[in-house]
């Protein structure tokens, strides 16, 4: 099967003041499309980073080898091309959800797809299909009645499905969830791997930084991550 | 398109912004109030001194300009001029008819007293005029003082009003300056009189000796008595002057500096005094039969001033050419002409100025005032701009996350710029129409609050204010109970400031910002200069967007993995 995220021989390093702090040697993973990857590690391995990185929110160092997606060298996309990466190729899921407090639920799953809507499409009625399909994904998601709500008024698990909504709008290729399940209880937890373990088996591929080994079990495959280095 | 729908969001959904919102709606409404007032009290200098003197002023001091029957025809016949009319201008004393008595004793016998005066003398700006020709120019019949009102009712006029009197002469006398006693009659500036009580409302009223209105105990059958002196043209003084004058009517124009001053007596009278009338002209070198000098014709009476006013839709400035032209045609055919005893002086010898020109000294400072007012108030701009930019960058700091999520889902830098920007815009426009609004409704009730300040407190005021501060104290009674330090000391702020308030309005007597004899005038300028509008509208727009585009730039560049990793 072709690989449809690669990365090869990825450094990453942060600056603290006058101190580097590398997190990632040179680590290598791929994932071929529709698979369900989980990386596992324990805290500060660097697990997130590579996540990162792979998603596009992050840059690796200059040394660094590539990584790519369909063939294509993330180090060499534009900041027009690196946004439309974000946006249409791959959908984010953080273990804090990360919703906007004042949007609606609805508006924040809408959130990807109005982000990418050019003005155009905005004038020329786009809008309200979009509205039409965030409304559906949060109904398959068990939202349907929460359209109007803030995220304030909903709870961990409520949130969560809220923000797979979002992730999935623009129909990515690629699901990275960063530690989905680690802010909630075992129960909440296993609705939200079951709605993603769906959404997956419909051809999604996905990549899950966990450090829970039930969550990663879950998985396909597993990749460990031990100081930096995809053991 | 997010951007919109977030910049909304935020505007209405948070408390910070609504406080961006009030600063920048203060600093717009101060700006517009005290332009307004400013510009509206330049407008009421500008209108009220033009009132009484025209639009453009031939002037030639002292001597006078002789013939001027004939300028004034020949004003008058000019198409830019409406009307023109001569004027005779001098200072003089007055004396009043009430005041101290002064007592001279007889030298070695007392009690017997060699001279007895009575009267307070007041220094006045006497211009002699002819009424009917004057009203033409000036509006003079309207700003008389003491007129019948056109239907007097005694509801709306007090009812010892001197107007309900159906044999009131006030108006007439005012319009001919001739009393009932059929003597020459003088008009006097309402701010002469020590007796005319300026009420709130701009109106007089005279009390007499026993409390009640009473114009007769100043006016009525009084005279005064007014003193001027002759100047020759070499400028030697002559005889002093004096006569009596019945005191037939008021005059106000809403100019204190003009209303405490200005006394209009008929020209003859003036022209008479002052030596400027017709008078038989003896050459000394020649004797009649009689060994005096010989009469060998007669000099022409002189005015010192014509006020000429300008047809419709001509400018003063127009007009100033006009009569400057037909002045020189004046001068130069009579200094042709042999048979003139008195020469006019020539074209480079008189003054013809516009009204805005005369009123130099009056108008130049009241506009340097404005615009130093408007200048030093436009600090208020960056007062705006720096508000905008600290509030924004609280803003920005606690959106840190918002925007990481926004840069996760793909949103670029120009587009969160662009949000921010956007959302600093909103806040200029919607604190820019605030402000005008709340100015518009200050403005236009100036006067209203004016006079609540100027007033004691009432009884509901104060009682209200008491139990405003019962309750403030209520509330920070309850804020200690509850141990809620944020509840404590905002109660705790607003129980001091009632209470200071309260207590203050306790021995409150009013206070009176506008005095009418430091600003002439008797109400403040109460309408909103839409120009100044447009301008600090413009200013309040552009400068919150400023202050917003730092907070802005620095929202761009927020590293999105950064502001995810922790919650």
């Amino acid at each position: 099967m072709k690989p449809l995220l690669e990365a090869h021989g990825v450094k990453k390093t942060y600056r603290l003041g006058q101190t580097s702090v590398p997190v990632l040697h040179e680590a290598s993973l791929s994932v071929n499309e529709g698979e369900w990857v989980a990386i596992v590690g324990s805290s500060g391995s660097g697990k997130s980073t590579l996540l990162h990185l792979l998603g596009g929110l992050d840059r690796a160092d200059k040394d660094s080898g590539p990584i790519s997606f369909a063939g294509e060298d993330l180090r060499r996309f534009s900041p027009a091309r690196e946004n439309l990466y974000r946006n249409r190729d791959v959908g984010f899921v953080f273990q804090f959800y990360h919703l906007l407090p004042e949007l609606t639920v609805l508006e924040n799953a809408m959130l990807p797809s109005l982000v990418g809507l050019s003005r155009l499409a905005w004038l020329t009625g786009r809008r309200s299909e979009l509205r039409d399909r965030a409304s559906e994904l949060l109904d398959t998601c068990g939202l349907g009645h929460r359209l109007k709500h803030r995220p304030a008024e909903l709870s961990g698990g409520e949130r969560q499905r809220v923000a797979i909504a979002r992730a999935l709008i623009n129909r990515p290729k690629v699901l990275l969830a960063d530690e989905p399940t680690g802010n909630l209880d075992v129960r909440t937890g296993g609705g939200i791997l079951d709605l993603l373990a769906e959404r997956q088996a419909e051809g999604l591929t996905m990549l899950m930084v966990t450090h829970d080994q039930s969550v990663a079990a879950r998985a396909h495959r597993q990749v460990k991550i031990v100081d930096g280095r995809v053991a | 398109m997010y951007a919109p729908l977030l910049a909304n969001r935020y505007l209405t959904s948070r408390i910070i912004p609504l406080i961006a919102v009030g600063a920048v709606a203060l600093c717009v409404a101060l700006v517009i109030i005290v332009v307004s007032v400013m510009t509206g009290f330049l407008d009421m200098v500008r209108n009220s001194g033009k009132t009484l003197m025209g639009d453009v002023v031939v002037n030639y001091p002292i001597s006078g300009i002789p013939y001027y029957e004939e300028l004034v025809k020949e004003i008058e016949a000019l198409p830019e001029a409406a009307a023109a009319s001569p004027v005779v201008e001098t200072l003089g004393l007055l004396r009043m008819p009430y005041g101290p008595t002064e007592t001279t004793q007889v030298p070695g016998e007392p009690g017997r007293s060699a001279q007895t005066v009575r009267g307070r003398i007041e220094f006045v700006h006497v211009w002699g005029i002819e009424p009917e020709s004057f009203d033409r120019v000036a509006g003079y019949y309207d700003r008389l003082y003491w007129q019948k009102p056109e239907e007097p009712v005694a509801s709306d006029l007090a009812t010892d009003d001197p107007r309900l009197d159906p044999y009131y002469q006030r108006e007439a006398q005012g319009r001919t300056l001739r009393s009932t006693r059929n003597r020459d009659g003088v008009v006097l500036g309402i701010e002469i009189s020590q007796f005319n009580e300026r009420r709130r409302d701009g109106s007089y009223r005279t009390p007499g000796p026993n409390g009640m209105q009473d114009p007769d105990y100043f006016m009525g059958d009084n005279s005064v008595t007014l003193t001027l002196v002759p100047i020759s043209s070499n400028a030697k003084l002559g005889e002093d002057q004096s006569r009596e004058f019945d005191i037939v009517n008021e005059v106000q124009t809403g100019v204190y500096s003009i209303d405490s001053k200005r006394v209009l007596a008929p020209i003859a009278a003036v022209q008479e005094m002052l030596k400027l009338d017709a008078a038989p002209l003896a050459d000394p070198r020649q004797r009649d039969e009689n060994g005096r000098p010989k009469i060998i014709g007669t000099t022409p009476p002189r005015a010192t001033s014509i006020l000429v006013r300008a047809e419709d839709g001509v400018s003063a400035e127009v007009l100033q050419q006009a009569v400057t032209e037909a002045y020189a045609s004046f001068s130069a055919r009579l200094r042709a002409d042999p048979t003139r005893t008195l020469l006019p002086p020539p074209i480079n010898a008189v003054g013809i100025e516009t009204w805005e020109q005369s009123l130099a000294e009056i108008i130049g400072p009241v506009e340097k005032e404005r615009e130093l007012m408007r200048t030093l108030f436009s600090i208020i701009y960056i007062v705006c701009a720096a508000l905008v930019l600290a509030i924004f960058w609280a803003i920005v700091q606690e959106k840190t996350r918002d925007i990481g999520i926004l840069r996760a889902v793909g949103a670029s830098r120009i587009g969160i710029l662009w949000i921010f920007l956007r959302y600093g815009l909103l806040i200029g426009i919607v604190g820019s129409l605030v402000g005008v609004l709340l100015a518009w409704l200050i403005v236009r009730r100036l006067n209203d609050i004016h006079e609540l300040i100027g007033m004691p407190a009432s009884t509901t005021v104060k009682v209200v204010a008491w139990v405003l501060v019962v309750i403030a104290l209520k509330m920070l009674v309850r804020g200690l109970r509850r141990a809620s330090a944020l509840q404590t000391v905002c109660w705790a702020f607003a129980t001091a400031a009632l209470g200071v308030i309260a207590y203050r309005l306790l021995w409150y007597e009013g206070y009176t910002v506008w005095d009418p004899a430091v600003y002439y005038f008797t109400r403040v300028p109460s309408e909103v200069d839409w120009d100044t509008v447009q301008t600090t509208v413009l200013g309040g727009v552009l400068f919150s967007v400023i202050g917003a585009a730092v907070p802005a730039a620095r929202a761009a560049d927020t590293d999105p993995v950064q502001s995810l990793r922790y919650e």
